[in-house]
């Protein structure tokens, strides 16, 4: 870790059923972090960024953000506190306009107003290469298309920690490298990552850090030349190799 | 021409006023209830049609609206607008406790609940006759002593234009926007910071608190309340007008309201045939043109004249990002 702590979940643990999809995971993410999520399918990965989100209640442990300690507290609060996030499967609003998914969260901010919030919107949209789509319906732009505007809708709450849930899942190669050139240059604004995926290529390239999760248990935590010789993962995730 | 359905919409209601006088008992009486449904379709329209949360315990709250006006007028010998007004508070918060209630449920859960909430407020209704009469019929006192029904034109006109003025404020606010994105999405409106919980008892609050109103109008007006207010019978007639007109906006729903109440009137010589009618014109827009018959002619309108501009903005919003 880099810096001061932006989000710590202390012992985890959400079960389903008989299933313990996190099973008591500690996890932190300092300030300009760029984190990498990864671990086979069902290893906990986004139920561990719904818990750090808000979007689930954590049977057991804690989530401190900042100072506050925030489990249990509904998204929005989240939210508030600066905390983004997209979804595995693409959730826009898909019969509003471009331009309106993008206001929505842009209007939840405290004292915001529309003209500020459309000219933020405008300016993003610009940035993510969407401004010639804004007033088409979300519903009707390509599966890469979504995935950047759902990006943009996260930026809009002008958040210090984004999580990433799968950005590049069937996305377009070209697409998939905007995509990343994006993600960099956020980074390099000072914006903090998780950033969860199956594409281990485009993850190696951006992350710093590289988290492995298997069976609801976090088995490697560090930079990813380390990680990736590391032999429980090797064991868990041969993909690694 | 920019804003021609602003212009048009200001056309109808002058016209409506100065035409008034001209009408006959019995138009003057279908003008009336189509503005009595007016107020029902469009505010169920903020919930169904904005917030997504298909209630059908509209009518149980226009029912509640009016009992409480009639009940407290009789009893308490209060001016009949403030009876009106407590109605009107009574089922804005009772509306908050149900959306509160309803939190977790959506679709088909949600409508089973309204339902059923619909229902027990109809049975007690009904056997609680020694308040409410029963089903042989509340007297309520008129709210106006006039040989003519033009005072109840000219205060349904003032009510439903009360509504509108409502309903199109919220719906143009960001509050309208945070209500459709619930409706596209409530977990991703959860996480762009919407407060998911509290625009739910909103819609449910601020709906429930106009049907109250359009009960209460109706009970003073119509001078006897049946616990049949209440039924499912008449929520489904202002589903069927909602929904034809098109209930993903406010103006669609008062107009599909006033066609299907026109027309119900206009074909009463074919009995139940014409009931048959509007269920096959609702299985058609269901089928054809789910937004709802009005919604393109609603569109063409507000269209006319956003061409020339370079680039159609969303609503509220003006070209360069300022409010117009």
């Amino acid at each position: 870790m880099t810096g001061d702590v932006l989000v710590r979940g202390e012992g985890l643990r959400k079960r389903f059923g008989g299933i313990a999809a996190v099973d008591g995971v500690d996890f932190a993410v300092a300030r300009g972090d760029l984190i990498g999520l990864i671990g086979p399918n069902g290893s906990g990965k986004t139920t561990l960024i719904n818990l750090l989100t808000g979007h689930l209640a954590p049977d057991a442990g804690t989530v401190v953000l900042g100072r506050a300690t925030v489990a249990g507290a509904p998204p929005y609060v989240f939210a508030g506190l600066g905390v983004a996030r997209t979804f595995q499967l693409t959730q826009l609003f898909g019969r509003m306009t471009v331009l309106e998914n993008m206001l929505v969260p842009g209007l939840t901010r405290p004292h915001s107003t529309w003209p500020g919030a459309a000219a933020r919107a405008r300016a993003y949209l610009d940035f993510l290469n969407l401004s010639h789509v804004m007033h088409l319906e979300a519903k009707n732009l390509s599966g890469g298309q979504q995935k950047l505007l759902e990006l943009g809708r996260a930026l809009m709450l002008e958040p210090t920690l984004l999580f990433l849930d799968e950005p590049f899942a069937g996305v377009h190669p070209h697409l998939r490298d905007e995509l990343i050139k994006r993600i960099q240059e956020l980074h390099a604004s000072g914006r903090t990552f998780v950033v969860v995926d199956h594409d281990m290529e485009s993850i190696l390239r951006i992350a710093r850090r590289l988290v492995v999760m298997a069976r609801g248990r976090k088995i490697a935590d560090g930079p990813p030349g380390d990680v990736r010789g590391d032999a429980a993962v090797l064991a868990a995730y041969a993909g690694l190799q | 021409m920019r804003g021609l359905h602003i212009y048009i919409a200001l056309a109808v209601a002058v016209l409506s006023l100065v035409s008034a006088r001209t009408l006959n008992a019995y138009w003057m009486h279908v003008a009336i209830i189509a503005m009595f449904y007016g107020i029902l379709a469009s505010s169920w329209s903020l919930l169904a049609g904005y917030a997504g949360l298909f209630s059908l315990g509209h009518m149980a709250f226009a029912s509640l609206g009016g009992y409480t006006s009639a009940l407290l007028v009789q009893w308490y010998h209060i001016p009949i607008p403030l009876g009106m007004a407590a109605g009107v508070a009574l089922c804005t918060v009772a509306g908050g406790l149900i959306g509160w209630v309803c939190l977790r449920m959506s679709g088909p859960y949600l409508a089973i609940f309204t339902l059923g909430f619909s229902e027990i407020v109809r049975i007690v209704l009904s056997t609680e006759d020694q308040v409410t009469a029963g089903m042989a019929g509340l007297h309520t006192a008129p709210l106006f002593r006039a040989p003519t029904d033009l005072p109840y034109y000219y205060t349904a006109f003032g009510l439903l234009l009360f509504a509108l003025a409502v309903l199109i404020l919220i719906t143009r606010s960001r509050w309208g926007l945070f209500l459709r994105a619930l409706r596209e999405d409530e977990q991703a409106a959860a996480a762009c910071g919407v407060a998911v919980a509290r625009f739910r008892i909103l819609a449910f609050a601020i709906a429930s608190g106009l049907a109250a109103l359009a009960g209460g109008f109706y009970a003073h007006y119509i001078g006897i309340l049946t616990p049949s207010l209440g039924s499912l019978d008449l929520m489904a007639v202002v589903v069927v007008m909602a929904v034809i007109g098109g209930m993903e906006r406010i103006p669609t729903a008062v107009g599909g309201a006033f066609g299907i109440e026109v027309l119900q009137e206009t074909l009463r010589a074919y009995g139940q045939w014409r009931l048959v009618l509007f269920g096959i014109i609702l299985l058609l827009t269901m089928r054809f043109a789910r937004n709802g018959l009005l919604t393109p002619l609603w569109r063409l309108l507000t269209g006319i004249g956003e061409a020339r501009r370079p680039a159609p903005a969303p609503r509220g919003i003006g070209p360069e990002g300022s409010r117009p």
